[in-house]
């Protein structure tokens, strides 16, 4: 555990623990914070994918989508309970990473950026336009979960410590994971995988495997969203949501797994904010997306090496 | 017999326009691939600035035929534009990169243009109506001008690319664009003037079909999705594979609406897409090692 939770996350933890605490913080604002988190969480399982082993999954909204509608299906038919949901959605979204993982991490590069992108059309259609799921409307108006029977997560500070105790769990799971030696393998593929194949290492093994704990991570995310929102819609799994995460991913900072976190809680903010001040937040969103690519592919994260040579030069 | 002409028939060169069509876009996308190392995520965004455009300059010189010259013209330099602003100081980095871009420009370009002429569906009149008898039915002008025209279209595309020097310069590029660099070729120059034509091509193609089909900002979103398939059916960077591809999808969209609502057509598409990647992994014509 100490090499998860170093006391540096230790404190930005605590310090998310105590939000609901502030007096008067508006259930907006709880809810708001919910959603950065989530989103949050999402950015960081991609990360996993993206930043470490170099494969960009355009298909992420699909686990995320897969994982709502597991849960809404189940508080659709009455079936409350928190635990029950998780079970569920992490059976249906890792059935279906294994197929999508068998094909995908296959090829490389572009290939799999695509072929996750139109495996998630696939399941986006079929949830659209298939009336058991409600089709283009989704499924509405659902329950609230229970943690154990008697204790409903019925509040905006219950919903928020859910999406905690879940983002806590995941960064310490990741945490570990890419420092052990299967992380290590992970960047020596990004870095050159045939070199690695030389190596030994059973390079699709490794690649499968990290699909599957990104693909899970994503889908316990979106298994917790109708929670919160008492709704799923086709929309979760449309591709341009797997093109926010990949931006939240960006703009936090490639392979660093605390900036996807950062630039996931940024980009939820920046909507929130710009949505409703005008409408065409989508321009913003573009533009900031093209000059962190431009200007600092290094994300959010790499400004501290700005701030940090600021300070060398300063002592110097 | 009347089925099969009244029914498939249509159905038969509906899908030959759709497929030609798509090959434009398909094309464009395999070069810029090829060529930058960048799956262009704003292609299908090119494609319905070429609506647009068309639809401002109609709007403008009530002619259908200046529009058809200038809307290309238009959107090609609008990526030309975008190559050596954004894709240019992108050429060394990973191809991620590239594709994020794109994908930033694709938003831009959406809600730009929702923001000018709004959400609403549009229509752009035929230039020309009427249709002609053709064995046993009668089949709208446009259409028939629509597949005469794209084929043309790839024809002049294949000259130009086995025929001229410039098209011999671009294939160069994308086979090893350093050693093109060292002979003394300016490169990066064929990169923008490669990127500016698949942008005027995509335009000429939402262009065309605009009267067909309908023009709203979201209409590049669904193009996109059917070209990626193609160039991965195609076969990464083989441009004839690609418009192989476009016909083949075109074909298979058009004939399976017969039997299908269309989201069962969508997912039946992706379906053909998973065969053939199991049964040939590099697509059609990909081969092995190239772009990977």
């Amino acid at each position: 555990m100490s090499r998860a939770l170093t006391w540096r996350s230790c404190v930005v933890f605590a310090a998310l623990a105590a939000l609901p605490l502030v007096p008067g913080i508006p259930k907006y604002y709880l809810l708001l914070a919910f959603d950065a988190l989530l989103f949050g969480a999402i950015a960081m399982s991609l990360d996993l994918l993206i930043g470490y082993t170099g494969l960009v999954s355009f298909g992420h909204a699909a686990f995320y989508g897969l994982g709502a509608y597991a849960t809404a299906v189940l508080l659709e038919r009455g079936i409350l309970s928190l635990w029950a949901c998780l079970a569920f959605a992490i059976l249906v979204v890792g059935l279906y990473a294994l197929v999508i993982g068998y094909f995908a991490t296959a090829r490389r590069g572009i290939y799999f950026a695509l072929l996750t992108l139109i495996f998630a059309e696939v399941v986006y259609t079929f949830f659209r336009y298939t009336q058991t799921f409600g089709g283009s409307d989704g499924i509405q108006g659902l329950p609230d979960a229970v943690v154990l029977p008697g204790i409903a997560i019925d509040t905006p500070v219950r919903k928020y410590y859910l999406v905690w105790v879940y983002l806590v769990l995941a960064y310490a799971v990741c945490r570990v994971l890419v420092t052990s030696h299967f992380g290590r393998v992970l960047v020596a593929i990004r870095e050159n995988e045939d070199r690695a194949r030389f190596l030994g290492y059973n390079v699709q093994r490794y690649k499968m495997a990290v699909c599957m704990l990104s693909a899970l991570l994503t889908g316990l995310a979106g298994a917790i969203y109708p929670i919160r929102a008492a709704f799923a819609t086709p929309d979760l799994m449309l591709w341009t949501e797997s093109g926010e995460f990949i931006i939240s991913v960006m703009i936090g900072g490639l392979g660093t797994l605390v900036g996807p976190i950062l630039g996931g809680v940024f980009f939820t903010l920046l909507r929130d904010k710009v949505s409703s001040y005008v409408d065409w937040y989508f321009i913003v969103i573009g533009v900031v997306l093209v000059v962190i690519v431009l200007f600092l592919p290094k994300g959010l994260l790499g400004l501290r090496r700005v701030f940090r040579f600021g300070r060398w030069r300063a002592t110097a | 017999m009347d089925y099969l002409v009244a029914v498939l028939l249509p159905q038969l060169l509906h899908g030959l326009v759709f497929g030609a069509a798509l090959g434009l876009l398909a094309l464009g996308l395999t070069v810029i691939f090829g060529l930058l190392g960048v799956m262009n995520f704003a292609h299908g965004e090119l494609y319905m600035l070429g609506a647009y455009a068309g639809i401002a300059m109609v709007g403008l010189t009530h002619s259908f035929w200046a529009a058809l010259v200038v809307a290309p013209l238009a959107v090609g330099a609008i990526g030309a534009v975008t190559e050596v602003a954004t894709l240019r100081p992108l050429y060394r980095r990973e191809p991620l990169y590239g594709l994020i871009l794109t994908f930033g420009l694709a938003l831009v370009f959406r809600e730009g243009v929702r923001q000018i002429w709004g959400g609403d569906m549009r229509r752009i009149l035929p230039p020309f109506t009427g249709s002609t008898p053709l064995l046993g039915m009668t089949y709208p002008n446009y259409r028939l001008f629509l597949l005469g025209a794209s084929s043309l279209l790839l024809l002049a595309i294949w000259l130009f690319f086995t025929k001229t020097r410039a098209g011999v310069l671009v294939r160069a590029a994308v086979q090893d664009a350093e050693m093109l660099d060292g002979l003394g070729v300016n490169v990066p120059r064929v990169f923008t003037l490669t990127f500016a034509g698949s942008a005027a091509l995509a335009a000429l193609a939402g262009l065309l079909l605009a009267p067909v089909f309908t023009v709203y900002p979201q209409m590049g979103v669904e193009m996109i999705l059917l070209a990626f398939i193609v160039v991965i059916l195609g076969g990464m960077g083989s441009m004839g594979g690609s418009v192989v591809a476009a016909f083949v999808i075109g074909l298979a969209q058009s004939l399976l609406t017969l039997w299908m609502n269309p989201q069962r057509v969508a997912i039946a598409i992706f379906g053909i897409m998973i065969v053939v990647l199991i049964i040939r992994p590099r697509g059609f014509f990909g081969r092995e090692g190239v772009l990977e």
